[in-house]
């Protein structure tokens, strides 16, 4: 193994996208390595592992984190969502997929699509966290620009993305489903 | 049927990129496969006295460790055939004698975690003996300073000189000449993903493939073949997915080498995927330049001649595939841009520095466009004149076209004048000029800057003899599979660019096919058609285009011959509808281009006689006589002098790139090239200090502009093309972040100017912003 003995290794038990998973990992393993490199959940990239980029953004117990920068005993018994685990219908391909999915699709948000993962995570949560503030108005593009400033895109000075969630937030309100 | 082409297709590429089923390199796991890992220099410059790898070469999980002296022994060194007036040393694969930079490869570890890896790095014991460093240009031009290359006996590579036209003469009888010393900081590329890659080499077979993320599947293969002495035709260079680049993904680097070698070794897979302090410390830098211009004009303005002495910083070594001098050429030869600039002086020197490699950056030419058009404004304000006015009274009239710069190229299709005057209406000018009066008064500091540019996009055929770099013709192959959906093999390497759609756009219409029967398939050696440059240079939109827009033809003619045969009419009667092949007129007698290409497949003895069995085409496209993107730049800021940030009010584009296949596409190119040529002036900065140490290798350091930072970018597209190319597409790559730097430096000393500024720094962070009000004493 990763020059350690297997009797260092620690057994984490956690839920991802709805499923029960268990990995058995170095104490040192972060959550994005148990999700990439143990669960084959490659979705979730890694771009700077050291918390500034955001590309590696998913939802631990519905709020957004790093998980360049938890550790994945810190996941224990937790839930995590990822990219992965947004389409309502996996199987369905485009018709299947999420608002925040649409919103970015119909857009044409991304280009390389390699921060694409983090910015998904961070605007899910942010237009649950306004549906469950009960926010009745469209976020404003400052607003959407804020709550977007964790994250870091360098292919497409961001207006295309913000576009996005502004459609996202509209196919949310219009479906009323989070 | 609607034609695609320029229309808001959604992209190919989204379902698998929103959906996390993208494949990056970092997403490949192969069985058994090993992780690599680089100990690299913490020194900008020392000799290597010996390196001690016992220790972890018996590390846990450690599967291999080679010094560079044992990674010389299995590869040749990178050697780049560059002019003779510039000095091109050969680099090893890791460093064997000394060390260039901090950053520099001195042993490579293999192991079962990249962790594992990463720990056995750590008991290599190296030897330095440290030397004095190039942390400077003027360290670089001291020749009293220890060399970088022993052998070359200075830090200077090389110098070149060009005269254009008479200069001199224009000089004597000049009414002015004003003149100024212009700096660009350096810049990294920054792409979201790092490099990486993973080498798999087949002991049995003999076979390397390599799973990478170049933007040119031909040159990876060619170059780890020779650096590896390897037959060229037992290596595969397959790409996925590239999490993009901006020129940084250009060329093989060290690492490439150095897995493949690991990986024949030990006849495993071996990934490497770099960190992101590795990337920016030394995946490659640009943009760090000295530019010393003086110009001869008239007392209206009109500029008669312009000299410039360009010094470019390299670093230690030279891309492997460009020679410097490539950029400053670029330089020289664009500066003249639309302008009336009948002679001009250009000299050039590079150096070396104990920094990171210069490497092509998205419009790696910019510092002609940034200083012209500083130039233009310093020269407006000497002689009490409106910069606009000045630009309008040196750019060249729209009928003065077809006209050769006086740098080799010819201008056709130019028409910035009329861009101009349509910039000067959308972003109103005269407004802005009252309302920046009006807040002077109030003690707030408004500016308007303005750049003009062209953009070799992929420029006439007589550019790239002028540049000195043969521009080869773009191939592309298309099948008519046998269900009678189309395969298109482009020789491109995407890596954000969203050719997957905007090929199939061209594709679709010109086969009169839905969408969704066509592929593109690019980034497989196995498939894909030789290109030694893939992606990049912003030619794509044309030649690439150009490409499929001929085997796709070539395919239609094939199915009207195949149709018409089993009709009994004649080809150039057959229209093929929505995947229907039929008579025109008749449109009883059709046939599903499946039928078609079934018979052409499987049943040749249907087929006209002579004809081969099955519908394929090959098509080598050359690019005609345009070629040349235009763009004007206006960029309105705030600057407060309180705190030296600088806020973009407003900016407006107005852009040439003759037909558009995809809005949004090239909305999205133009955005992100503005985007990071604002936040090479505002933010971005691969700062080394005096002694070359590097100062920005994390996120922290190397500040790289968020949601909030960017600002709202206007684009108005202008569409004057003169049609008399078969493709009329240009591309939009690199024009955004040529014309920014330029806009927003002229709009931060158009507010400055109650303060007397002069801009001559590209980089403009709060503290120089300060210096520049008069705030700050001048550092």
């Amino acid at each position: 193994m990763s020059g350690v003995t297997k009797s260092s290794l620690v057994d984490v038990e956690l839920v991802v996208n709805g499923e029960p998973r268990h990995a058995r990992v170095e104490p040192r393993r972060m959550l994005a390595e148990l999700l990439r490199d143990d669960l084959a959940l490659t979705g979730t990239h890694l771009g700077c592992e050291h918390g500034v980029c955001g590309a590696c953004t998913v939802l631990l117990d519905g709020e957004p984190v790093r998980s360049c920068l938890v550790l994945a005993v810190q996941a224990r018994d937790q839930e995590v969502t990822t990219i992965e685990g947004l389409a309502t219908d996996a199987g369905a391909g485009i018709d299947g997929m999420h608002a925040v999915q649409r919103g970015f699709l119909e857009s044409i948000s991304f280009q390389c699509g390699f921060c694409t993962p983090g910015f998904l995570m961070t605007t899910l949560a942010f237009l649950r966290e306004r549906a469950a503030n009960g926010s009745p108005a469209p976020p404003t593009d400052d607003e959407i620009r804020t709550a977007l400033s964790a994250n870091l895109c360098r292919c497409t000075g961001y207006q295309s993305i913000v576009d996005g969630v502004r459609r996202a937030a509209e196919l949310m309100a219009e479906s009323g489903v989070a | 049927m609607e034609r695609l082409v320029g229309t808001r297709v959604t992209r190919v590429e989204d379902p698998r990129i929103l959906s996390g089923r993208g494949r990056y390199v970092d997403d490949l796991q192969l069985p058994g496969m090993l992780h690599a890992a680089f100990l690299r220099s913490p020194f900008p410059h020392a000799r290597i006295l010996g390196v001690q790898a016992i220790a972890a070469r018996s590390a846990p999980g450690v599967a291999l460790v080679l010094t560079g002296a044992e990674m010389a022994e299995r590869t040749l060194p990178f050697q780049l055939i560059g002019p003779e007036t510039v000095h091109c040393p050969p680099q090893t694969t890791l460093a064997t004698d000394k060390v260039r930079l901090v950053g520099d490869p001195v042993a490579i570890v293999v192991a079962t975690s990249r962790a594992a890896a990463e720990d056995a790095c750590e008991l290599i014991e190296v030897d330095y003996e440290e030397l004095p460093a190039v942390g400077t240009m003027e360290q670089a031009l001291d020749e009293t300073r220890a060399p970088i290359w022993d052998d070359l006996g200075s830090n200077v590579a090389g110098r070149e000189h060009y005269v254009h036209g008479d200069p001199d003469a224009a000089f004597a009888g000049a009414a002015r000449v004003v003149r100024e010393r212009f700096a660009q900081s350096r810049q990294a590329h920054v792409p979201m993903e790092g490099r990486g890659g993973i080498a798999d080499f087949d002991p049995a077979s003999g076979r390397l493939t390599y799973h990478s993320a170049w933007q040119g599947i031909a040159m990876t293969r060619f170059t780890l073949a020779s650096l590896l002495q390897m037959p060229v035709h037992l290596v595969t260079v397959i790409n996925g997915d590239i999490g993009g680049s901006f020129g940084q993904k250009s060329f093989v680097r060290s690492e490439d080498v150095s897995i493949a070698v690991a990986s024949r070794i030990l006849g495993r897979p071996v990934k490497w995927i770099e960190d992101r302090t590795e990337n920016l410390a030394v995946a490659g830098h640009a943009r760090e330049e000295s530019l010393d211009v003086e110009a001869a004009v008239d007392a209206d303005g009109t500029i008669r001649a312009v000299r410039i002495k360009v010094v470019l910083d390299q670093g230690a070594y030279t891309m492997s595939v460009i020679p410097s001098t490539l950029f400053t050429n670029i330089m020289r030869v664009m500066f003249p841009s639309a302008y009336r600039i009948r002679d001009l002086e250009f000299d050039a020197t590079i150096v070396f520095s104990n920094k990171a490699t210069y490497t092509a950056y998205r419009g790696p030419w910019e510092a002609e466009t940034w200083v012209r058009e500083r130039l233009i404004d310093c020269i407006a304000h000497e002689l009490d004149l409106d910069p606009v006015e000045v630009r309008r009274r040196n750019l060249l009239r729209d009928d003065e076209m077809p006209c050769p710069m006086v740098t080799g190229p010819t201008l056709s299709g130019i028409t910035l004048r009329s861009a101009l005057d349509k910039a000067e209406r959308v972003a109103d000018y005269a407004g802005f000029r009252a309302e920046q009066a009006a807040a002077r008064a109030e003690g707030r500091y408004l500016g308007l800057g303005v750049a003009t540019f062209i953009e070799a996009a992929p420029g006439p055929p007589d550019y790239g003899p002028a540049i000195g770099f043969a521009v080869p013709p773009e191939r592309a192959t298309a099948r008519l599979e046998a269900d009678g959906t189309l395969t298109v093999h482009t020789a491109q390497a995407p890596h954000g660019q969203s050719h997957e759609t905007t090929l199939a756009q061209v594709a679709a219409d010109a086969l009169g096919v839905p969408m969704n029967t066509v592929r593109v398939v690019h980034g497989d050696s196995r498939t894909s058609p030789f290109s030694m440059m893939g992606t990049g240079g912003s030619r794509a939109a044309t030649v690439a285009t150009g490409a499929v827009l001929g085997a796709t033809r070539e395919i239609r003619s094939q199915v009207a011959a195949v149709a018409a045969h089993l009709f009994e009419a004649n080809p150039d009667d057959i229209d093929i509808v929505d995947g229907v092949a039929q008579v025109r007129g008749t449109p009883a007698v059709a046939m599903p281009l499946a039928q078609v290409a079934m018979t052409a497949w499987m049943a040749p003895q249907f087929l006209p006689p002579g004809m081969s069995p099955g519908i394929e085409a090959v098509f080598d496209f050359s690019s005609g006589e345009g070629g040349w993107t235009q763009s004007v730049h206006s960029c309105f800021v705030e600057v407060d002098v309180e705190t030296g940030f600088v806020k973009i009010l407003r900016y407006v584009v107005v852009e040439d790139c003759g037909d558009v296949i995809n809005p949004a596409v090239v909305e999205g190119q133009i955005r992100g090239g503005v985007t990071q040529g604002i936040a090479g002036v505002l933010y971005e900065h691969a700062a080394y200090d005096e002694d070359a140490n590097f100062r920005a290798s994390t996120f922290m350091d190397y500040l790289l502009p968020t949601a909030t930072e960017a600002p709202v970018i206007e684009i108005h597209h202008v569409d004057q093309t003169v049609r008399t190319d078969e493709v009329n597409s240009r591309g939009v790559g690199e024009g955004g972040a040529i014309g920014a730097p330029a806009a927003l430096t002229n709009a931060i000393e158009d507010a400055l100017l109650p303060f007397g500024a002069v801009v001559t720094d590209q980089y403009l962070p709060p503290s120089k912003i300060l210096e520049l009000a008069g705030v700050i004493p001048t550092d």
